[in-house]
């Protein structure tokens, strides 16, 4: 059984701090994010509400994708302990990447992300022009708490089905994982207590990246795009552009 | 109760990105629904975007920080300036997805410029220029910049070529990198002709459905007003036109004839609207923009803003939180208006106060109780003599009466012409995920 985490461990008003995707080393944004005192920020993010669709998917190969950033290469652990270079993961099939922990459960965090996953899973099985071409990645965003093990269980309630290409992937450390975090832009942060010490409580903004063959992120959804008619219109897609 | 000392996680900012997509917006309202963090409560900081003056202090243009805090010490005080070290007509602002950075361009240089809003809102950074815009596009005057997951979209005003109102949008990821460029569209599209032009950008998520409106190019808005109004060949060079595209594929999909400059669009977004409105600055017009029962999107004049034969030159409008109401500053007059939009087929207005001789963007806090108004409209385009006062006005809104809160005058502090503006508050204290690692 997987461990459960607070559901209601976010206290409103909360803006994370993260290593910036400008230039701001993540070691900077590090000791910046010590220094950032309380002054009663506003900032409310109201009742969480799942994505809406009231429109039909454009049909695949009907628009073109853009090319928003290469992948840059990295260093990860994968399910057995052992070391995993992000491009092997990245390259050549389309892939579609996010970053979770074990035992994240906001009904419309993690699990609402492998949920979604979980579903386009079946499409693209259920799609034989795909077979074999498309893998998902889920990078845990807690090196400390999610070893290899945790991973392991945790990926038993998704990628149950062997036939396809699922990865759960950790890092060794936390320092590993920060460039890749930066890299992908995808912000992370941790409440303090009344002290000023670490609660370990994190934050961060749900994102999948929807990555082509050639380690090009071609697609970013966050939760108002977790459309999976989209989505897989969007596999669909780069699948007809690769030919 | 000792608490145990493994991580707590959250997926919080999720929640967040949620309701800001699905949630009514206002001006902490004008964002773009994929950006997190609203402020519904007291914002601490507003930034404005400001025009240098030549022979006012630097002459450049700068991010004016202005303390907004009633419970502070500065409140009402500018406690930051950050000078881009030139003049090319500050204009509009953005922030990304994440809301740490702030993107503010140019309208004459093409130039934008990034500062870290996040790390400390009280004094922001300038941590990158891109200067690229007209090499990589064609493009040129970038205003509406609006944040998409892991990139922002830039919605610009004219070109490279002629300088007309001819343009387009790019789109820049958030490191910096141009992505892509779109077309406004000049082709008819079902029989409706498009003028390509451009201005402002609103999407609505649920719908797939990006919104544009257009203005005019860079030799109207880099040229003296009078002269501009005067030369009946210049004012045939003002945008006509509304288009609807399809967000996922950057086709347009409908144009809409919507003469006289149609500039700032705001989406109502609470569940079950399907409507969006605008201003023209020319016509003086509010414009609906809202599917009929068929399905089909239609623009529809709703109703007049002041005296349309008077030219009032409605220049910016600020949509509330459920969106049944709308504030609308008129430049030529001075004049804040609210409209009741309980019913958006027919606005009344139900309260105006004149705000100064010159007014033009005007943003309310999510609450609606605080509305700023700021004075410039372009460098070229303002008053002169004892008209051309530049200033940041706050005030408290009761829902009956605007009372002045404070002033800034930009003039006498020496810091040049005010114009968008963009609030922040102070982050709480959080720590990193390295040091909620270390053991």
């Amino acid at each position: 059984m997987r461990r459960g985490g607070q559901p209601g461990a976010r206290a409103p008003g909360r803006v994370r701090l993260s290593a910036g995707a400008m230039g701001i080393a993540p070691a900077a944004a590090v000791a910046i994010a010590g220094l950032v005192g309380t002054a009663g920020a506003a900032v409310d993010p109201g009742k969480a509400a799942a994505p809406r669709m009231e429109f039909v998917a454009p049909a695949p190969g009907s628009y073109r994708l853009q090319k928003i950033q290469r992948v840059h290469e990295a260093v990860l652990l994968d399910t057995d302990g052992r070391t995993v270079k992000l491009s092997a993961l990245t390259r050549g099939k389309i892939t579609l990447l996010t970053f979770f922990y074990t035992y994240c459960v906001d009904p419309l965090g993690c699990p609402f992300a492998h949920t979604t996953l979980a579903e386009l899973r079946d499409q693209v099985r259920g799609d034989p022009a795909l077979s074999g071409r498309v893998r998902f990645v889920s990078v845990s965003l807690d090196p400390t708490h999610d070893t290899p093990a945790a991973i392991t269980a945790y990926a038993a309630e998704f990628a149950v089905i062997p036939a396809f290409d699922w990865r759960f992937v950790t890092a060794r450390r936390v320092p590993e994982l920060l460039p890749v975090l930066d890299d992908f832009g995808q912000d992370v942060s941790v409440d303090v207590d009344e002290s000023g010490r670490a609660t370990r409580t994190l934050h961060h903004m749900l994102k999948m990246f929807l990555i082509d063959a050639h380690g090009e992120v071609r697609e970013i959804y966050t939760l108002a795009f977790l459309q999976p008619p989209v989505m897989f219109n969007d596999i669909k897609t780069l699948a007809l552009e690769a030919g | 109760m000792r608490i145990p000392r493994r991580l707590i996680l959250s997926c919080g900012l999720a929640a967040i990105l949620g309701a800001a997509a699905s949630a009514p917006r206002a001006d902490e309202t004008c964002n773009s629904p994929y950006m997190t963090g609203l402020i519904k409560g007291q914002e601490d900081f507003v930034h404005v975007w400001t025009l240098g003056v030549p022979g006012m202090g630097d002459g450049s243009d700068k991010l004016v920080t202005v303390d907004a805090n009633p419970a502070s010490k500065t409140y009402g005080k500018v406690i930051d300036k950050i000078s881009v070290g030139g003049r090319g007509e500050a204009h509009h602002m953005g922030f990304t997805d994440d809301r740490r950075y702030l993107w503010a361009g140019g309208l004459d240089d093409s130039k934008i410029y990034v500062f870290d809003v996040g790390t400390n809102p009280s004094h922001p950074k300038l941590v990158k220029t891109i200067d690229n815009l007209p090499a990589k596009s064609g493009y040129a005057g970038p205003h509406t910049f609006y944040a998409l997951p892991g990139r922002m979209l830039i919605g610009n005003l004219s070109n490279t070529a002629d300088k007309g109102g001819v343009t387009g949008m790019t789109v820049y990821n958030n490191k910096g990198d141009f992505v892509a460029k779109y077309d406004m569209p000049a082709s008819t599209l079902k029989q409706v002709k498009g003028d390509g032009y451009g201005y402002d950008i609103a999407v609505n998520p649920a719908k797939n459905a990006l919104l544009t409106s257009s203005f005019t190019g860079w030799n109207n808005y880099m040229r003296d007003l009078g002269e501009v109004v005067k030369d009946p060949e210049a004012m045939k060079h003002f945008g006509n036109t509304m288009v609807m595209w399809n967000l996922k594929t950057m086709t347009p999909e409908q144009i809409f004839a919507v003469p006289g400059a149609p500039l700032e669009i705001r989406w109502a977004l609470p569940e079950g609207r399907n409507w969006a409105i605008t201003a023209t600055a020319l016509t003086s017009q509010l414009w609906l923009i809202k599917r009929d029962a068929a399905g089909k999107w239609q623009a529809k004049d709703v109703g007049a803003i002041g005296d349309p034969s008077k030219i009032p030159l409605p220049v910016d409008i600020s949509i509330t939180a459920d969106a049944k109401g709308l504030w609308v500053n008129t430049f030529m007059d001075g004049t804040t208006h609210y409209f009741d939009l309980s019913d958006p087929e027919h606005p009344r207005q139900t309260y105006s106060k004149h705000t100064g001789s010159q007014v033009n963007m005007v943003s309310q806090s999510w609450d609606g109780r605080r509305i700023y108004v700021t004075s410039s409209l372009l460098s070229k385009w303002d008053k002169a003599g004892k008209d051309n006062e530049q200033f940041l006005r706050a005030f408290h809104w009761d829902g009956h009466e605007l009372t002045p809160a404070f002033e800034i005058d930009f003039a006498k502090e020496q810091l040049g012409r005010p114009h968008h503006m963009k609030f922040t508050a102070n982050p709480p204290q959080m720590a990193s995920l390295l040091q909620a690692s270390a053991p």
